[in-house]
């Protein structure tokens, strides 16, 4: 890999723009490989989805692919799929449960926690005296791993902040939204969607705190009275107005939060909490643990969505996670699950799981036109007739608290800005 | 069930699946939605096996109205999914009729095999089972519920605009 110094990185990013050589480039790639999702937590699963010991999911973390397991004593542990002896991918299975994992090739077996079980003629080996319990010979594991409210995300790199350091000040919007768990628990339940484009990760990412694009890139989910589709039951807070009745976009006038090491968060397009229905009976269980005041308060969703760089986000109105998974420069995966808040009525799951398919399936209403985005930016930018893609919005306007959290109001585009900032800085530290 | 009846519904459930899959093709789609009764549903898994469609992500879960919102949205100038529109062409092959519900419905199992082209895309290649429910209402058959399962309905997709 061509070596890309900080001064080449440095002139990629200004303050209202960014080269569109970031999208393009596969050696920038590499480097976001190394220097971002080697070096940052990145998520890897729920606890929930490995619930017994045994349980594996595999995924990546980046390029590298990884197995969750739940090992016979409960830990929970993130190891390399790889095999300790000639290199093989070990585990091909998406996920399932196994006493060991055993590779293909020569058979060499591990225990659900990369320890070395056996090989086959191990005998012969250990008579001249290799030693098999040295860890050379298990799957190594990933070097950290922690989880938050069953969340696990692992780090490639020993050193650097914990998980809840790394999330700082968006940390808080995460706790609130497990709070609205009646049990104060959540699990993934209900599958996942999965959609892929043509295209870099970055505009996934990008998209997550764009609240600019909703009129024109979702214009066919406007019905004639300024409404979108209706996406929730119940009497009240169950629609998003896009234009009110002088026709004005209100659609834009949400705001953008951002906290320090790229996260952001954007406000809800639900200015009224959900009410009527199942809602009442999943406001009194609130209620019950809370209080009613507190209730009310989980209930008006403040936020739309929770974004932690580099590639988790928090579907706060719809109670699901978004994962995002680059496979080349111009590929990228994304995997939508939805989340069950414990101790909430059924019918509030199977609601959000309905709402979910209309929204973040591969062949929804919404998400279905922000591939067809995705794309066509991607091709845009492989164009070198303009070197530069702008996210000057709302410059002006945007104000930074003292504990540098940043707000932008309708339109902003500081999301985007701050991203940019917070992918500058990781990609320059040697 | 008589020989001859059986072969009656036969004859019936593999027009209605073919002129289905025809008005589809030919984005005859308020045509396409007159087939399904009001309280139908179209319903396309999300996983091999997955039991049902309200506790685990679907590709697509439509009621009748959800079904008419979809069509609004693909007649919708600014469906920019489908500016250029996609082509398709499919190919349905009955295997089964039968499970007579009382004498008013039955079951037809059907494989298909559905080719996709949008200009400036690749060509692209979904194969499936679809399973009807149909009903008798007076003279006409209609679908009553539609299950669209994918070989590969748990993949990740680039985005889906048509149903299958």
């Amino acid at each position: 890999m061509a070596a890309i110094g900080t001064q080449e990185l440095q002139s990629l990013v200004k303050p209202d723009r960014i080269h569109r050589r970031v999208f393009v480039d596969p050696a920038i790639f590499d480097l976001e490989m190394a220097r971002i999702f080697g070096r940052m937590w990145i998520y890897v699963g729920h606890e929930s989805q490995i619930r017994k010991p045994g349980d594996f999911l595999c995924t990546r973390i980046g390029r590298e692919p990884v197995i969750l397991s739940r090992h016979a004593d409960g830990s929970v542990h993130v190891l390399h799929n790889r095999c300790a002896h000639r290199g093989s991918k070990v585990v091909t299975q998406e996920c399932g449960n196994t006493k060991r994992f055993q590779c293909m090739y020569h058979g060499w077996t591990y225990h659900t926690d990369g320890r070395l079980a056996g090989l086959p003629m191990q005998a012969e080996e250990e008579k001249d005296g290799f030693d098999f319990s040295a860890p050379d010979f298990g799957m190594r594991p990933v070097a950290r791993c922690q989880s938050h409210h069953g969340f696990v995300f692992a780090n490639l790199s020993p050193s650097g902040p914990s998980l809840v350091e790394a999330m700082g000040e968006a940390r808080h919007a995460f706790d609130e939204f497990v709070a609205a768990a009646p049990d104060g628990e959540v699990e993934l339940a209900g599958g996942c969607h999965r959609y892929e484009y043509r295209g870099n990760w970055k505009h996934q990412l990008e998209n997550l705190t764009d609240t600019y694009h909703t009129v024109a890139t979702h214009a066919s989910t406007v019905a004639p009275d300024g409404t979108q589709f209706k996406r929730r039951t119940g009497t009240k807070g169950t629609d998003v107005q896009f234009y009110d009745r002088e026709k004005r976009p209100v659609i834009l006038d949400v705001g953008v939060t951002v906290y320090p090491g790229g996260h952001s968060s954007t406000e809800s397009l639900f200015p009224e909490g959900q009410s009527g229905g199942v809602w009442e009976e999943y406001r009194a269980l609130l209620a019950a643990r809370h209080g009613i005041e507190r209730a009310n308060e989980l209930l008006t969703q403040k936020i739309h969505n929770l974004t932690l760089f580099p590639s988790f986000d928090l579907l706060v109105v719809q109670n699901a996670i978004r994962v995002i998974l680059p496979i080349g420069v111009d590929r990228t995966e994304v995997r939508i699950y939805p989340v069950r808040l414990k101790g909430a009525p059924e019918a509030v799951f199977q609601e959000q799981v309905r709402y979910v398919n209309l929204t973040h399936s591969a062949s929804s209403f919404v998400q279905s036109d922000d591939l067809e985005a995705f794309r066509r930016q991607q091709e845009g930018v492989e164009s070198d007739a303009q070197e530069w893609c702008l996210a000057t919005r709302g410059q002006k306007r945007e104000r930074y608290d003292n504990r540098h959290v940043g707000h932008g109001d309708k339109t902003t585009e500081i999301g985007q800005r701050h991203q940019h900032q917070a992918w500058l800085d990781l990609m320059c530290a040697e | 069930m008589t020989a001859a009846r059986k072969r009656d519904d036969v004859a019936a459930a593999s027009a209605l699946i073919t002129l289905e899959g025809r008005l589809l093709d030919e984005k005859r789609f308020e045509a396409w939605l007159d087939l399904y009764t009001e309280d139908a549903v179209y319903w396309a898994p999300a996983a091999i096996d997955q039991p049902d469609p309200d506790n685990h992500v679907s590709l697509f879960y439509d009621d009748k109205p959800t079904m008419r919102l979809r069509v609004g949205r693909l007649r919708h100038p600014e469906i920019h999914v489908q500016t250029p529109a996609s082509r398709t062409c499919r190919l349905i092959s009955i295997l089964e009729v039968g499970g007579d519900q009382g004498g008013d419905g039955y079951k037809a199992i059907s494989n298909f095999i559905l080719v996709e082209y949008r200009p400036g895309f690749e060509q692209r290649l979904y194969a499936g089972t679809y399973e009807h429910r149909l009903v008798r209402k007076g003279n006409d058959l209609k679908i009553s519920w539609k299950k669209a399962t994918l070989i590969n309905c748990d993949a990740a997709f680039p985005a889906i605009a048509l149903p299958f």
